[in-house]
Order: C-alpha cells, then structure tokens, then sequence
C-alpha cells in the first residue's frame, strides 16, 4: 500500500520520497510508542487510561477513562483484558511511553498514547469531565467479523438453537482429552478432504482453543458454500465437560 | 506442472534421442548409466498473498489470493521439509510454491513477498525516522492503511491518506514538491 503511494507522489512531481518498509508494526516492534486518533479516543471500544494521580483525575480527565497511575500499572494488569484496545494518556510524554512498552512487553497487541497527552487533548479542543475517580474496567470484546457471539455459542451446545451444528477442528489428541457432545470433530487438516461429513443446510459454528484455527476453518468451509462462523475464545475440555473463557 | 512439462518436452526427446535416437552408442556401452538430465522439482502451484492464518498444531497455512471480490482464501499445509515456514506470518505477504499429494496442497517453500519500490524512491528504517521525528526534522509522514487501523494507532505526527483516497492525495499533501515525504502502511504487502 505504502510503495503504491509512494509512487502516485512521485508522479504528482514530488522528489523526495521515501518508504518506511516496516510499516507501523515495525515500528512498534523497535519500542517506539504509537497513537490513537481523535475519533479512537472518543468513541473507539477501548480501554482508556489515565495514568497520573487520582487526585488530578478527579480534577479533569479524558471522557470514559479510568484511572490506573503509572506506579500501579504492574499490579494492577491482569485487571485489563488483554484483548482490549488500550489507550494511555499522562502528562508526561515519558511516563507515558514507558506505560506503552511495558504493555506491548506484557502481551497486549494494541496500545497506543493520546497525542500530547492530557495537554494535547485540551489543545486540540477535546473536552475534559471531573468527579469521583472511575477504577472499574468495563470493557465487553464486540464480535468481529464472521465470528459467532459466546451467546449464541453456549446455546448451541446447550441444544437450544435449531439447525446449528457445531465443528471442533481441534487435533486428534486435543479431541481425546474431551469434547462437546455434540460436536463434530474434523481435525483443520483434514478438514479439506472431509467436508461431506458436514450438513450444508446447517450453520455449522467452528471452535478450536482459541479462535485462530476455527478462523481457518470457517472461511474454507464458507468457500464451498457452508454458512459457517468461528469462535473466538479459550476451550478446555475434559470428559465432556468444557470451559469456554472469553 | 502444464507449463512445466511443456517446458521439458523438448528436453526429454533431446536426451532420448541422444540415448536411443540417431546418435548410437558405442556398442559395449551401458546406455542406462546415462543418466538423463534432471531438473530441480518445480511446484504444482505457486500462490501469493497475504496470509490470514498459520496453525502449527495443524500444520496448516491459510493464504488470500486474488484481488477484490474474486480473492479467496486457500488452505496449504506444511511440513518439516518445507523451507521458509518463518515467512508465513499471519498479516504478511508470502508467495508459497506448492505441491499437490493427493488431496491436499503442500507448501515445499515460502518466500516473503517483498515491496517493489518505485525508481528514485528510497527505503528508511524504524531507528533512522525515529531520530529524525527526534531531531524535529521537517518530514511529511503519510499512513497508507485504512482510516480505521490509523485511528487505532499510528506513527508521531502521521498523516491518513488511505489507498482508496489516493485521488486526494494531490490536494492533502503539502504544495512544495521537495518537501521530505514518507510512506508507511501496515508491513511489508
């Protein structure tokens, strides 16, 4: 995308042009903190957090954020879901770059800081809200798509939806340990030269141990025509028991 | 494999007539020690994309091929003989050369797709435009990707102008045409 920009530049007659390869994952993957939009920061499904002291919270803070100060940010991480987009904001640039790199060394995929910190915010005409400090984080994933809600999932393994078949491609041995009753078990590489098996005029929902396999899985089986959706979540089974963790 | 063969026809009948053909051999020779010419294995299949998926429980790659709305996505597997596997990274471009066994397609080899860059157009790495954001240097930095992924996060002092924008580019990007600009999307596609 990046090298076709570049080009069409070029032939509007600019000369001095270069390409950062890397793209913006390279570019986190150096150290070098990134940033939400303005749009992001308002309205975005994020985690927004506000890392000085509770007392200048409470004074003036970005809309729905929370408040985690920079000195208990360690602890308090296993609190923010490591799925959700986080955004940091402080009013010093360097608490807030160290705040981003020790969450993109703790796992977390999408972080970024608010231009400017809390000074920016003002100065690009954002709005501040004062009262009591908010500490909860209430952040709910929004299924993505193709992707089968855990709603609608736990329903199906419950019997209670019509026409759903439910398709573990997890491998032979994952299968052993235990599986849903009612599942069909295709393991996702045999899944190309076992697609008889499945019923076509089901919705067939995909589940493995975490989502990507079933992602696989799902958009092969929409290729030959299955109206398939995937699981995005933590499966554990025993016997026929399973956990289903977001 | 078509392309291929049609390829070494000629090849083929080349060393059958030179084994059987009008070149005889010298009586007493063994005609079988002759050994044809063998030709390195060339892939059934050679796909390229981006790829969406790798599972290494089930030795499998997904990869989206094509363009638009005739794109679809294909599923490869791999094994310990396949070369490259480190190039399969979910969200890069990859060209994977491929052979069918029976069934099912297999990856013998992935190669990063890399980006071609326009002549006279040079490459900066992460440290080099770090220290010239650092330097307060006057450069016009430009986000490639989608309003959507730039919003979530980019660089210091980025610009959007997304792809499908691109015919705004003239008007979004500033009039001196020697200012310093640089490019950058979401890796290397």
């Amino acid at each position: 995308m990046s090298t076709k920009s570049a080009g069409l530049a070029k032939k509007l007659g600019y000369t001095n042009i270069r390409v950062l390869l890397a793209g913006e994952p390279g570019w986190a993957k150096a150290g070098y903190p990134t940033y939400a939009g303005r749009e992001f920061i308002s309205k975005g499904n994020i985690v927004l957090i506000d890392l000085r002291d509770a007392d200048k919270d409470r004074t003036g803070r970005i809309p729905r954020s929370v408040s985690i100060p920079a000195s208990s940010l360690k602890d308090m991480m296993s609190e923010i879901p490591l799925k959700a987009p986080v955004v940091l904001y402080s009013d010093r640039e360097k608490e807030a770059a160290r705040a981003w790199r020790l969450l993109r060394q703790e796992g977390f995929k999408k972080v970024s800081l608010v231009p400017g910190g809390i000074e920016g915010w003002v100065n690009s005409g954002g709005t501040l809200e004062q009262g009591p400090v908010v500490t909860e984080i209430r952040w709910q994933r929004k299924p993505g798509k193709g992707e089968v809600s855990l709603a609608r999932f736990e329903k199906a393994v419950a019997g209670q939806l019509r026409n759903v078949a439910i398709l573990d491609v997890r491998t032979r041995e994952e299968a052993a340990e235990g599986k849903f009753a009612k599942a069909i078990h295709i393991p996702l590489d045999e899944l190309s030269s076992r697609l008889g098996e499945l019923p076509k005029d089901k919705e067939i929902f995909v589940h493995c141990t975490t989502g990507a396999r079933a992602d696989m899985a799902a958009q092969e089986l929409k290729k030959h025509g299955y109206k398939a959706s995937f699981l995005v979540a933590e499966v554990e089974c025993e016997g026929t028991e399973c956990d289903i963790e977001e | 494999m078509k392309k291929s063969l049609r390829r070494l026809a000629p090849l083929c009948i080349m060393v059958s007539l030179l084994t059987y053909g009008c070149v005889q051999p010298k009586s007493g020779q063994d005609t079988a020690s002759q050994a044809p010419a063998t030709v390195a294995k060339v892939g059934d299949k050679v796909l390229k994309g981006k790829v969406v998926g790798r599972s290494n429980k089930a030795r499998t790659i997904s990869i989206k091929v094509g363009k638009g709305a005739k794109s679809k996505t294909v599923m490869v597997k791999f094994d310990d003989r396949t070369k490259g596997l480190d190039f399969a990274v979910k969200g890069h471009a990859a060209i994977i050369n491929c052979e069918k066994r029976v069934k099912d397609l297999y990856a013998l080899s992935i190669k990063p797709k890399l980006a071609k860059l326009p002549a006279g157009v040079s490459e900066i790495k992460p440290a080099e435009l770090k220290a010239m954001l650092d330097d307060r240097k006057d450069v016009v930095l430009i986000d490639s990707r989608p309003a959507k992924r730039y919003q979530a996060s980019h660089l210091p002092g980025a610009i959007s102008i997304p792809v499908d924008k691109a015919k705004e580019m003239a008007s979004l990007l500033p009039p001196d045409k020697d200012r310093q600009l640089i490019f950058y999307c979401g890796g290397p596609t």
